[in-house]
């Protein structure tokens, strides 16, 4: 039987360097969620922000998955992760999806870009084909949860995410943002976030980006003007912020380039929002005179200053998700309940129906009325032998020993083995999912 | 009674800088309410001692070096408090002029033992020099704690240390251009009290060749104003640098006060 797991590492546990070190985007993302499909998980969702990589998927051994999907990892970070790692199985891997997306464990608690995170991972390992029935659910339900605590708490007001934290620090350079120039560069969710929040406050939106259309649709959503990537050393100098969130490996403001940019902006102060991660702004570009450069980390601290205000919202959205967490439980025993006894019934009027096939042709001519009376027969035999049995599984569902229960009776009849041997040498996990397309 | 009067005022005049520094750190509006009406209070008893010590003397109250201190202090204080009124947020920079306004006073007390100048040193360019100066060091004291709170402003910025203190303190822009109208009022001012004084000496003393300590201070104060205001407007120069530029340029104003105060005879020099 598949159980949830989580495998990763977060702002909670890992420094910026390794989970810059181990965010994937693109193309990358797409090869590791495959490799986590592949390698450790039946089923597999990779999230990948500037402040957690995790692995999600469900497994039939998970101690054994859980351990092969750390290895992953431990080999992406190229040393073994110990303290930074961390790994969620079954009730916990669903209340660590349902707090993540709910947003209770971002940096910023309440900060509405997780919603749209986790939906894209979701949605992008969908269409690779690596969401089976129980991740899938588990995912549509964190979703649908994640609303409902936006909608019935008040964890989402206030000014506490990380774009709003961005304005707030302009405003104490600036005094005010009317008639600033605000640059964007690259096309990242949160940098469009607080590119947005900033031109609201009556700030100039340019938007520089690579790709034409993109940076066209962000000026449709936001205003402002889009401009050629050439045009970037012109750009910083009339700047006065300058939010980065690209997906380049490599620093897209280096030193060099912003000492030149500094030079031409005789001495005006400039602010530089690095949300990307890996980063696109050297740190040194920070010791430059009257330029004040922030990356992720240095706004969680500013975050955490805001945290305190959204404790007691955020008590009441744990609620909920312990709520929610109890449902979903209850909803994935009861799938474990029944392709069981779908199994059981299949292989028990199995056994019957070969050896009625078997006996019939003795008896000689027999009407359609006797074959139908032997046919009934057969039937609540089969239905008397596993009246007991069966009242005894639904009976302990959802009791600490139904889940050995099932087990049992499936290790018994061997219903696991039956759908195994049409795949010889296939991983148990890969089996189990087989199962799904049966019971349907 | 002006004796009480000075104490009284003094202690009004520390006691708003313990409430300004209170709710600067502490961010209760209460005690900002209480600084300022403290502060208030503060101006009034100076305006009643100033008075007395005039009518007392029967001589204009900037005659004297201590009148001069005195006077500066008041003048300080009444132009933090209309500045303060203006803007809310800057209201917070008591902590830092405040301080400056005791300074003066205190520094009145002790200027009292400084002789009366003699009617050979009155002149005509005597109210003038005064006064100049006076208002040059108003606007100076006013940018000067604009300059403090930039720094240290800035410095938390850039330290990425944005505590309660972060969030009370104006913005950086706004300290800035704030600093930057003080020194521009503040320098006009401060050049016709260094040549009115500079042509009051040469009358007096004309064969004096040596510039004094507290001239050559006045000299290096203005020279640094001047410098700061030269870079701001030809070279863009603003920020951190310019700042440091306004406290160190004040702190040498401060300099030729105390110089004057601890002469062992009186005038002007």
């Amino acid at each position: 039987m598949s159980e949830l797991l989580v495998v990763g590492v977060s702002h909670h546990t890992a420094p910026l360097e390794l989970r810059e070190k181990l965010a994937v985007n693109g193309d990358a993302l797409t090869e590791l969620i495959e490799e986590v499909r592949r390698e450790a998980f039946a089923e597999s969702v990779v999230l990948s922000t500037c402040n957690r990589v995790e692995l999600y998927g469900a497994a039939d051994d998970p101690a054994a998955a859980a351990a092969r999907a750390r290895a992953l990892l431990d080999g992406r970070a190229g040393r073994p992760l110990d303290d930074e790692l961390y790994t969620h199985r079954g009730r916990d891997a669903v209340r660590h999806t349902f707090r993540v997306t709910s947003s209770l464990d971002s940096m910023v608690v309440g900060e509405p870009q997780i919603l749209g995170q986790v939906k894209q991972a979701f949605e992008t390992a969908q269409d690779l084909g690596t969401v089976g029935m129980v991740l899938g659910r588990c995912f549509q339900r964190a979703l649908a949860v994640a609303k409902r605590v936006r909608s019935e708490t008040r964890i989402a007001e206030g000014t506490v995410s990380v774009s709003s934290i961005a304005s707030e620090l302009a405003l104490k350079i600036f005094g005010d943002l009317y008639g600033r120039n605000v640059v964007l560069l690259g096309a990242g969710e949160m940098g469009e976030a607080a590119a947005k929040a900033l031109s609201s406050s009556g700030a100039r939106l340019r938007v520089v980006n690579r790709s034409v259309e993109k940076a066209e649709r962000i000026v449709t959503e936001c205003g402002g003007e889009a401009v050629s990537v050439e045009n970037l050393a012109a750009e910083l100098v009339g700047a006065d912020v300058v939010i980065t969130s690209t997906s380049s490996p490599k620093y897209v403001l280096t030193w060099e380039l912003m000492r030149e940019v500094v030079r031409a902006r005789r001495h005006r102060p400039l602010f530089v929002i690095d949300i990307a991660v890996p980063r696109d702004v050297d740190p040194r570009v920070g010791e430059l005179e009257n330029v004040y450069c922030y990356d992720v980390d240095d706004l969680q601290q500013v975050a955490e200053q805001n945290l305190a205000l959204r404790r007691k919202e955020a008590a009441a959205a744990e609620r909920i998700v312990e709520i929610e967490v109890a449902e979903f439980e209850a909803w994935r025993r009861s799938l474990d309940l029944t392709p069981t006894i779908v199994g059981l019934r299949s292989r028990f009027t199995e056994v019957v129906r070969g050896e009625l096939e078997r006996t019939l042709p003795r008896l000689g001519e027999l009407s359609a009325a006797e074959r139908q009376t032997l046919d009934k027969m057969a039937q609540a035999i089969v239905n008397k032998l596993l009246h007991r049995p069966l009242s005894a599984l639904k009976k302990s569902n959802g009791e600490p020993e139904g889940a050995e229960l099932i087990a049992t009776a499936r290790r018994l009849f061997e219903l696991d083995e039956s759908l195994r041997s049409g795949s010889e040498g296939e991983e148990p996990a890969r089996a189990s999912v087989a199962l799904t397309p049966k019971k349907s | 009674m002006g004796g009480a009067l000075f104490i009284a005022t003094a202690i009004a005049y520390a006691v708003a800088t313990a409430l300004f520094t209170g709710a600067l750190t502490r961010g209760t509006a209460g005690l900002k309410r209480a600084a300022r009406w403290v502060l208030i209070a503060a101006v009034a008893l100076h305006g009643i001692y100033l008075g007395l010590d005039s009518l007392d003397d029967g001589t204009p109250p900037m005659g004297r070096v201590h009148e001069t201190l005195t006077g500066l202090s008041l003048g300080v204080t009444l132009a933090f408090l209309l500045a303060s009124a203006r803007r809310e947020g800057m209201a917070v920079l008591g902590a830092f002029i405040t301080p400056v306004a005791l300074f003066f006073f205190l520094g009145s007390g002790l200027g009292r033992s400084v002789e009366h100048v003699s009617d050979e040193v009155r002149s005509m360019l005597a109210p003038i020099h005064i006064g100049a100066n006076v208002l040059g060091l108003v606007a100076f004291a006013l940018a000067f704690g604009a300059a403090v709170a930039y720094v240290i402003q800035e410095r938390q910025l850039r330290k990425k240390t944005l505590s309660g203190l972060f969030q009370r303190l104006p913005a950086l822009d706004v300290l800035d251009r704030f600093g930057l109208r003080a020194v521009s009022v503040g320098f006009p001012l401060l050049t016709v009290g260094i040549v009115t004084g500079a042509f009051w000496a040469f009358r007096i003393h004309p064969g004096a060749p040596v510039v004094s300590t507290a001239q050559a201070f006045a000299l290096i104060a203005w020279l640094l104003f001047a410098g700061v205001l030269l870079l701001r407007l030809a070279a863009g120069w603003r920020g951190r640098r310019a700042a440091i530029g306004t406290i160190v340029g004040f702190l040498c104003t401060a300099v030729v006060l105390v110089g004057y105060v601890f002469r062992s005879t009186g005038g002007a020099s």
